[in-house]
């Protein structure tokens, strides 16, 4: 095999410079020609009767062209349940319910003209604990819906969690919750919507799935009535996704609806207010768990049954539970599992996907038990999960098909790295927790493929058209790094486009952690296609046989005759300025063979899965509660690093947003109402909270991933949480059950495990709120 | 954002004659982190911002040699206190707060009586002001007037100062020999955070570098405006500066302090921390006064 020249290497993202200074366009850069600004009236209830909305007012302002409500806009039904609406009709279920839409010539005008709409409601009892709203009797949220529980089939049971249950000799069984948190792009949320004299619409949006978006803005032109046109979706740069971008949303289709009535282009674009209070969150869940092993540490079963607020609408947060299933059956051998997730309506703002898509709140709950278990049997926590530990050949109770595994390797590393038994210090502890995610694509929708095309021109350079999203991941730079290499080609000479759904093929949407894979494929595909024509022009031109040709350094070279070579350009050249001549173009479609999940839920619904294992050392301030991290190794099984400068960006990054996750970050909900819609009051992490990160890669080249590699989009931030709670509780023995874990709750934990109240003092059953502050 | 006019005097009269001028209509704007963002919120709508940046000042807090004052000019930035070899050697409690406040960026730009007159119950700037006894000067039409910077807070949001009137400087009186002061914020992480509590201790010291001659205790966002925790520094007084009677001033502070519920932080918490904040920052500070246990009055 020949030595890999891209592959492998430590290259900068192609993008870097032009982000850097400034010169990249963002949606918040883009201006067409003639184009209105459009800005959304919020409602003031998280749940009322909308009475009588009177935009005369506002119509009347000077500069302003359009004022829509729900009354003026036909019936568009956005969302995987199709229960939401681009402007709200009859009701508000939550305080990010859309209720006036208004374009005007400038901004401040559309603003002004916001506050010119006069809504009056009538306010209706909310319901905002999900366990309270699946009570007979609670406020209905949708009422043609008959209760607040979603119909969504999330239920398995393999084997026979009941009989193993009686078989074990320990069991643990706890509640868990997390809470909601935010994805907290740089780039904030917009689009530009235009339509040409023919009613065709192009949409400029910063979406993480072009070309499904493409599909919900041709359903929405079908409902208002523009039939059999074109809509065109083209990116800008995205300033960061994480899941936020998955979905098509209301201000989407303001836009849309905005520039059909004014017939002017209209961007909306959010705010920094906006995007905190009317984007969505990673899904909030309330899981009940209980796990029991054999006498000498076998898994014998996992029983979950999880709570979803749903909050007031339906998008892919309600599904992450698919993605639960993964961990839930698969994280470890567990040959008997039970698992079941009802999401429940609330007035509360509702979830997306978000960056592990489910995983991080499953595996907070499994692997904060799994060292409850092992402390319970008796059993060191790494050899308890390394008895367990999944082996490359097995499949999962759930259908999982392991082929490449480097999980026992990743505890070692770790272990090793992380001087795992080294003294401690008091309050000073260790804690470790793993986690297994989709690699190989998700079989998510009927396809999960992606297509490239390649064209040469006659320079030896290539342009590549693909249908993955680079959002910030860098798959525009790994794209390139695989064609190059396939091609002997330098990475400079390749040229991605992935921006417009004009001229880029068709492709699922960046999610899953699947572009390195399957879009690296798709591209490989193409690339392959093309290497082979190459090869035979070249073996025809240098009158050698093909198997003898390498392509390399931008030539075609004979493997041992270094005086038979040719520039691939000047090959290009002669084909093309040639009697019938020819140019070089291939496309390629990749759909890898995973599979759709069965009615059972079983199913390989990736072609592989990555593996990893974070380690973490804190030290606890057991008089404050504060927790500081000392060292974190965060080890990954990626089959092969294409670019490993990328991939340890991205595991710092998953790391830190783990870490905020697990210990600072949360949207403050009051009765449905964002408390904290700014970055002063939601506590994301900054650059001086970085704490030393190793991020230690295992290379077990996966026989389908391009050159060996595996996904790792989103593993950085999946076991994160329960890595540090279980140091905590190595630390000061005290086990937190809610995220985050603030020291607040790390303080309240302390004392009450010494049999204090929250100010120190004995706990007295006569006067048990003697430490209540009056206010 | 509402527009507005943006006007430059050179002179502290040439200020005060431009606001006097255009009345409620003007703002005073310094370093502008705080008055920028209110009327971005749409809290603050001036038709003119009066900027005092200009204004002929002294750049950097400087010792007068004579009085053994220290000098700190409201229309300083953060960053060049910080900066300051002064303030690092001999105010550490003033040194401990600056170098925490927001950013690198904002602490560049925002200057220090920006954060006094802003009046917010967590202003970092003031609480070591206080503790090192600080008086404001407060300039106007009418003259120049003193007070000390404790009274200058009248609630959240509230200071003592009148229409036009602009507060020019904070001056500390020298500090007793033997004095070691300390600040910490309370908060939930290292860069862009306000503090969820505030505490200061500057401690004086007998000459046995152990018995308390002098407590100032002095807490943000404990209580509505910045305070002193009277009791506790009188429990100090007399006392063998350690860790037991520290403990006890900290607990005697966290009942004097009027601690409450909000977003950033639960009232018993707070409380909690008041305790074990006035305990640290008062080892820290007797740590202090001990390395320079020559002390005395100050020329530099």
């Amino acid at each position: 095999m020949q030595a890999l020249c891209s592959v492998g290497k430590r290259i900068p993202k192609i993008d870097a410079v032009d982000k850097a200074t400034g010169r990249a366009q963002y949606i918040q850069d883009l201006k067409l020609p003639g184009m209105l600004y459009g800005k959304i009236l919020y409602s003031k209830y998280p749940h009322a009767r909308i009475v009588h909305i009177d935009t005369s007012r506002a119509k009347q302002l000077p500069g302003v062209r359009a004022v829509l409500t729900g009354a003026d806009i036909p019936e568009i039904k956005m969302g995987v349940y199709k229960d939401n609406r681009p402007l709200k009709v009859g009701k508000v279920r939550s305080y990010r319910d859309e209720v006036a839409a208004v374009a005007a010539t400038a901004p401040h005008i559309a603003r002004e003209a916001l506050n010119l709409v006069e809504v009056t409601y009538e306010a209706l009892p909310g319901i905002f604990d999900p366990e309270q709203a699946m009570q007979a009797g609670a406020p209905l949220v949708h009422e043609e819906h008959k209760t607040n529980v979603l119909k969504m089939p999330w239920k398995l049971h393999y084997g026979d969690v009941e009989a193993a249950r009686k078989e074990a000799a320990f069991i643990v069984a706890d509640r868990f919750t997390t809470t909601w948190v935010t994805h907290c792009c740089m780039g904030t949320s917009g689009a530009i919507a235009e339509f040409d004299p023919a009613n065709n619409l192009t949409v400029y949006s910063n979406t993480q799935i072009p070309s499904l978006a493409q599909k919900d803005f041709l359903e929405a032109l079908k409902a208002m009535g523009v039939q059999d046109r074109r809509v065109r979706v083209i990116k800008p740069c995205i300033g960061g996704g994480f899941g936020s971008k998955l979905d098509t949303y209301a201000y989407e289709y303001i836009a849309i609806l905005l520039a059909y009535h004014t017939r002017r282009p209209v961007k909306v674009e959010f705010d920094r207010t906006e995007e905190f209070s009317a984007t969505s969150t990673r899904q909030p869940t309330i899981t009940y768990i209980s796990q029991g092993c054999d006498k000498d540490g076998k898994l014998l079963f996992r029983d979950v049954s999880m709570i979803l607020d749903n909050g007031a609408y339906t998008s892919w947060g309600a599904t992450t539970p698919s993605v639960m299933m993964m961990p839930i059956t698969s994280l470890y051998r567990v040959p008997n599992v039970r698992y079941e997730a009802k999401c429940v309506y609330t007035n509360n703002t509702y979830a997306q996907a978000m960056r592990g898509y489910g995983n991080p709140q499953a595996t907070y709950a499994i692997e904060s038990t799994m060292d409850m278990l092992a402390e319970a049997a008796g059993i060191d926590p790494i050899e308890f999960r390394r008895i367990n530990a999944n082996k490359a050949g097995d499949v999962s109770i759930q259908g999982l098909r392991i082929t490449t595994c480097g999980l026992e390797e990743c505890m070692a590393v770790v272990k090793d790295q992380l001087a795992w038994d080294r003294p401690k210090e008091a309050n000073e502890g260790v804690g470790m927790a793993s986690l297994i995610h989709v690699g190989g694509g998700a079989r998510v929708y009927k396809s999960d493929g992606c297509g490239t095309i390649i064209k040469m021109d006659d320079f030896g350079k290539v342009d590549l058209f693909t249908g993955a999203t680079d959002m910030g991941q860098g798959s525009d730079t790994v794209i390139a790094q695989i064609v190059a290499e396939e091609l002997g080609l330098h990475i400079e000479d390749v040229h991605v486009i992935h921006t417009d759904t004009d001229v880029c093929p068709w492709d699922v949407g960046a999610h899953a952690s699947r572009t390195t894979f399957v879009a690296g494929n798709a591209a490989l595909g193409a690339a392959k296609k093309i290497k082979a024509r190459l090869l035979e022009l070249g073996a025809k031109q240098l009158e050698s046989p093909l198997e003898k040709l390498i392509l390399q350094d931008r030539q075609i070279r004979h493997r041992e005759d270094a005086e038979k070579r040719i520039e691939i350009g000047k090959l290009l050249r002669k084909t093309h300025f040639s009697h019938a001549g020819q140019m070089l173009m291939a496309e390629y479609f990749y759909d890898p063979t995973n599979e759709n999940m069965g009615r059972d839920f079983r199913g390989n619904m990736s072609m592989t899965y990555t593996f990893g294992t974070h380690g973490v050392r804190v030290k606890v301030d057991d008089e404050t509660g504060k927790v500081r991290i000392l060292n974190y190794v965060a080890a990954h099984d990626v089959g092969k690093a294409i670019n490993p400068m990328l991939l340890e960006g991205q595991v710092y990054g998953g790391v830190m947003m783990g870490i905020g996750y697990a210990l600072s970050e949360q949207v403050i909900l009051e009765k449905g109402e964002n408390m904290n819609p700014n970055f002063r009051d939601y506590k994301i992490l900054t650059a001086k909270d970085v704490v030393p990160i190793a991020a230690p890669v295992l290379e077990t080249y996966d026989k389908d991933g391009p050159f060996g590699a595996k996904g790792i989009g989103e593993p950085g931030c999946v076991p994160t949480a329960p890595a540090v709670a279980n140091a905590i509780y190595d630390a000061v023995g005290v086990r937190i059950k809610d995220l985050p874990v603030t020291p607040e709750r790390v303080l309240a934990a302390i004392r009450a495990k010494k049999g204090l109240d929250l100010c120190g003092r004995e706990l007295s059953q006569d006067h048990p709120d003697e430490c209540v502050i009056q206010q | 954002m509402r527009k507005f006019t943006y006007l430059v005097p050179k002179t502290l009269d040439e200020a005060i004659s431009l606001h006097e001028a255009r009345g409620e209509r003007a703002k005073y704007i310094a370093g502008g982190t705080d008055v920028l963002v209110k009327i971005k919120e749409g809290k603050l709508a001036p038709d003119y911002l009066i900027s005092l940046k200009h204004i002929l000042s002294q750049d950097r807090p400087f010792l007068n040699n004579e009085t053994g004052e220290l000098y700190v000019g409201a229309f300083m930035t953060h960053r060049s206190i910080e900066k300051s070899p002064l303030v690092q050697l001999h105010y550490p409690i003033l040194h401990d707060a600056v170098k925490n406040i927001g950013s690198v960026q904002i602490r560049n730009v925002a200057t220090i009586g920006g954060n006094l007159v802003n009046a917010v119950p967590s202003a970092d700037g003031a609480i070591p002001l206080i503790a090192l006894d600080g008086k404001a000067h407060i300039y106007s039409a009418k003259g120049e007037r003193t007070m000390e910077l404790l009274r200058f807070f009248l609630g959240p949001g509230q200071c003592d100062l009148g229409r036009g009137e602009i507060l020019t400087e904070v001056v500390i009186p020298p500090q007793r020999p033997r004095t070691g002061s300390a600040y910490m914020k309370h908060g939930r992480r290292e860069a862009m955070e306000l503090p969820m509590l505030g505490v200061g201790v500057l401690l004086s010291l007998e000459e046995d570098l152990n018995t308390c001659a002098q407590a100032r205790i002095c807490l943000g966002v404990a209580a509505p405006t910045p305070f002193r925790a009277l009791m506790a520094e009188k429990f100090l007084v007399g006392k063998a500066i350690n860790a037991e009677n520290l403990a006890e001033a900290g607990r005697i502070a966290g009942d004097e302090s009027r601690v409450r519920d909000s977003i950033r932080g639960v009232a018993w918490y707070r409380r909690e921390m008041v305790g074990v904040l006035v305990k640290r920052m008062g080892l820290k500070a007797l740590e202090r006064a001990e390395n320079k246990a020559e002390g005395g009055r100050l020329t530099v």
